[in-house]
């Protein structure tokens, strides 16, 4: 396994966010992680990530405790996340945007840095040839030189992805990757997942488009009030009846 | 389309930094321009390293602080520990910066427009500091005087003294090509995108792997440093000391040559510190009409170029139709992934 | 100490403070609709004083009628000031701060080349003492408090139970809610901008008296305002109160035990320290 939360718990103040909630996610797998909304799905991402801080319970990855520690140590050990709302460095250019992400790879020192050593500049080539072939998977390769602000709601959410993968990490966790997309873009962005599964990275996301949830998840933990009510593959979570009431019951109140 | 080739703007700005901080001498031996230029030399350094500091984010109003700590410093090691100003000017910026790491930690507790305003109680703490406290040392409400000039540098072929305007102006110049040169390079790396991925967005960047107090604090101490570079060169030029020198007025200043020129690139000070130096130059008969129109045209600026400037080309550009695809204005079509 | 040097040395503090109140009163006032922090907002009190100036020493008007038409001039200014300058840069912090010194600088200059820049000095009003046990406030410093509290009270009353002002806190609580529910942005902000600023105005004439007028006599003030502000709570109105009676007792107990130049680093260090503790200030919000 590659990432485990042990009954993690997040009160705000009065409210339990988040309570007693366990999971685990196996490398190599898509991993999808539904329930109504308000359930706390984005509080659990940011919980791993460490955005905010566990209130009781533990995060290991890779075998070590990583609740506590900060998000960028988080993500110097392997785990980056995109955002619901947009993502990304709007004043750069597209490449810039990719760069800065991966400036992890070229990170050696103050001096080499100001002096442009050898070795600092070859590092440097190597991050810039990284960042033309991840462009290329994200089929962002066309607009490399465009202000981000400026792209269009599909470039962005690719460009989000690319910021994730540009820092190299082996599980990436993806809030709604295909909101907003049309039918045909939301087809190219699961093929792009599939294609990420298959080289060897975990994926843990979040989604409400149940078709594509079911299609793409080796697995699938559903959330509701904090609290966990199943976990299990796409075919049982289906057919689950506390699943349905979750979602009947969240229907039923905004009627 | 092919990425954009490495940033060799950063080295043809520097060599025009160059080339023109050496042809002053060459046109001028006035001492009044000389000495204009001198001024001018050393308000580029503090624009320049308080935009760096800037380009996290971070609007630290406390940048003079500094320069007087230096200042200080240096004035005191020379005048009663005996140092010489070489051995001084090496030390002075570094005890600056030192003094920048608590002060740095302290205002990183607090965000944006908190910030602005703790760097602010520092600026005027410290000017209290100079101006009322340790007065055996600092020199009270009166100042410091009797700093020295540098002392003779020795060189192959003689003694190079720093006393009249010409030498002033070469010292300081090679301290700012040499500052320049630095902060330019860090721009142009991957500090500089470090920097800018900060300002736009912190916490985006902490979970992209960047650890932004770090950051942050390292461009704070920096840009100390440099400001420390100009004070030891102020104190040993001007040799008088005074805690208005460090106080509300300059920093405004500094703020205004750099966001006029414009804060988000590396050349906006040197556009905003030139322009205003020059304007201050032709208005400076004009005595309270010299504030009257320095205000108008600081509105006017800022309302009708928010972005500073050094976007002016920019802009103008853009209206006649040669926008690059890089800024997306003027681009065919949305964009659409084939 | 004797008590009554201490009381003596808090009442001292107390009346410079309460009228630094209401100069932070109108800042926040414009913070809180506008969000720009007006580093102008110094220059208006020193109109003030230049209209008490004109209006009493050389007009002969008595002091309620200086008063109110100092506050009506200045709040005009400032109505202006917002309409060509401040509506455009709501909620831009950094470039509303460099316009606000270009603006000081031209009310400065203006005021410079307007009046000269010698002291003037406006009569007092009132003149005598009073004795209240074993401490003593000039008569003069009793209207002058007494009518900056009847100042503060007002603005409570206004911006509670009337029209206006309850727009203004919608406004200032949520601009966009305020908009949906009709009420006019541009009208507001327009008039929040010109009561603070005649606050401001009302500030500078009511201490035209006692201080000598002169186009620099908004810098000082100015400082105060903030420091109040910050201790207190951007934005924040009670806290203005709050943080101005606490700066008034700190500088007036300071100045039992050092010179009134060190008496300013207090404020700074109180605004280091709240800045530290409690950024959003005694009384701010969130």
């Amino acid at each position: 396994m590659l990432l485990e939360l042990r009954e993690v718990g997040k009160r705000f103040g009065g409210l339990q966010a988040v309570a007693a909630f366990s999971m685990t996610v196996r490398a190599g797998t898509i991993h999808g992680l539904i329930g109504p909304n308000g359930a706390g799905k984005s509080t659990v991402f940011n919980l791993i990530t460490g955005v905010l801080p566990v209130t009781s319970g533990e995060i290991h990855f890779k075998g070590e405790r990583i609740s506590g520690l900060r998000p960028s140590e988080i993500c110097r050990r392997g785990i980056a996340r995109t955002f619901q709302a947009t993502t990304f460095f709007r004043e750069f250019t597209v490449l810039d945007n990719v760069m800065a992400a991966s400036h992890l790879a070229v990170e050696r020192g103050f001096v080499k840095t100001l002096l442009a050593t050898a070795g600092y500049r070859a590092r440097e080539a190597a991050a810039l040839a990284r960042a033309q072939d991840l462009l290329d998977a994200v089929r962002l390769q066309d607009v490399a030189g465009r202000r981000a602000g400026t792209l269009p709601h599909r470039d962005q959410k690719a460009l989000s992805l690319a910021l994730v993968l540009a820092t190299g990490a082996g599980l990436v966790i993806l809030d709604e990757p295909l909101a907003g997309l049309t039918t045909q873009e939301g087809e190219d962005a699961m093929r792009t997942l599939q294609a990420l599964r298959a080289d060897g990275k975990t994926i843990l996301l979040v989604e409400h488009d149940m078709r594509a949830v079911m299609g793409l998840c080796d697995v699938i933990t559903v959330l509701d009030h904090g609290v966990r009510i199943a976990e299990g593959v796409p075919r049982d979570i289906q057919a689950n009846p506390a699943v349905i009431e979750a979602y009947l019951g969240a229907e039923d109140t905004r009627a | 389309m092919p990425p954009e080739p490495p940033r060799v703007d950063g080295w043809i700005g520097f060599g025009m930094l160059l080339v023109a901080g050496v042809s002053v001498p060459l046109l001028t031996r006035d001492s009044y321009h000389l000495d204009v230029a001198t001024v001018i030399l050393r308000n580029l350094l503090l624009t320049m390293s308080l935009r760096y500091v800037m380009s996290t984010g971070q609007l630290n109003m406390a940048h003079v602080s500094f320069m007087g700590i230096a200042a200080y410093a240096s004035a005191l090691l020379v005048t009663r520990a005996g140092w010489s100003f070489w051995a001084a000017l090496a030390v002075a910026p570094l005890l600056a910066a030192l003094a920048a790491v608590p002060m740095g930690r302290v205002a990183l507790r607090v965000s944006g427009p908190y910030y602005f305003l703790i760097s602010f109680a520092f600026l005027e703490v410290l000017r209290l500091v100079f101006n009322n406290f340790f007065v055996d040392y600092l020199g009270g409400p009166s100042g410091l005087v009797e700093i020295p000039p540098p002392h003779p540098l020795l060189l192959t072929g003689g003694a190079v003294t720093f006393i009249g305007k010409l030498a002033q102006y070469w010292l300081m110049l090679v301290l700012f090509l040499a500052s320049a040169a630095v902060l330019i390079r860090l721009e142009c790396s991957r500090f500089g995108l470090v920097n800018g991925a900060i300002r736009q967005g912190e916490l985006l960047a902490e979970t992209l792997g960047v650890n932004v107090p770090r950051y942050k604090l390292g461009a704070f101490v920096l840009g100390a440093f440099f400001a420390g570079v100009a004070g030891v060169f102020f104190a040993h030029s001007q040799r008088v000391l005074h805690s208005s020198d460090f106080g509300l007025e300059p920093m405004v200043l500094l703020v205004v040559f750099t966001v006029i020129g414009g804060a988000g690139s590396v050349w906006g000070p040197v556009v905003g510190t030139l322009v205003l130096a020059v304007a201050s130059e032709l208005l400076r008969e004009l005595h309270h009409y010299e504030l009257l129109v320095y205000g108008l045209v600081l509105m006017v600026v800022m309302l009708c170029f928010p972005d500073g400037l050094v976007a002016l080309p920019g802009r103008v550009a853009r209206r006649f139709g040669w926008g690059r695809a890089k800024d997306g204005a003027s681009t065919l079509g949305a964009g659409v992934a084939p | 100490m004797p008590i009554e040097l201490l009381i003596q040395a808090l009442l001292n503090g107390f009346g410079l403070a309460v009228v630094y109140i209401v100069v932070a009163l109108g800042l926040t006032l414009i913070f809180s609709i506008l969000e720009v922090i007006n580093f102008a907002h110094g220059e208006f009190y020193m109109l003030g004083g230049f209209a008490a100036y004109y209006l009493s020493a050389v007009g002969g008007l008595n002091y309620v009628a200086t008063l109110v038409l100092a506050m009506l001039l200045v709040g005009l200014a400032g109505v202006v000031a917002e309409r060509l300058v401040f509506r455009h840069l709501r909620g831009k912090t950094l470039n509303a701060f460099i316009v606000s010194l270009g603006l000081l600088w031209v009310l400065q200059a203006t005021a410079q080349l307007s009046f000269g820049v010698l002291d003037k000095s406006v009569p007092s009003a009132v003149s005598g003492i009073v004795r209240l046990g074993g401490v003593i406030v000039s008569r003069e410093r009793m209207f002058v408090i007494l009518t900056a509290v009847a100042l503060i009270v007002g603005l409570y009353l206004f911006l509670k139970f009337t029209r206006t002002g309850q727009a203004m806190r919608a406004v200032a609580q949520d601009a966009e809610a305020a908009a949906l529910q009709g009420v006019n942005i541009e009208l507001t902000s327009a008039l929040g901008f010109g009561i603070g600023c005649a606050l401001a105005g009302a500030a500078g004439a009511l201490l035209a008296p006692i201080f000598a007028v002169s186009p620099t006599m908004g810098a000082l003030p100015v400082v105060k305002a903030f420091i109040i502000i910050i201790v207190g709570g951007m934005g924040s109105l009670p806290g203005a109160v709050l943080g101005g009676l606490l700066l008034g007792a700190v500088e007036g107990v300071g100045t039992l035990f050092m010179s009134s130049a060190a008496v300013n680093i207090l404020g700074f260090l109180m605004v280091i320290a709240i800045l530290l503790l409690r950024p959003r200030g005694l009384l701010g919000a969130a």
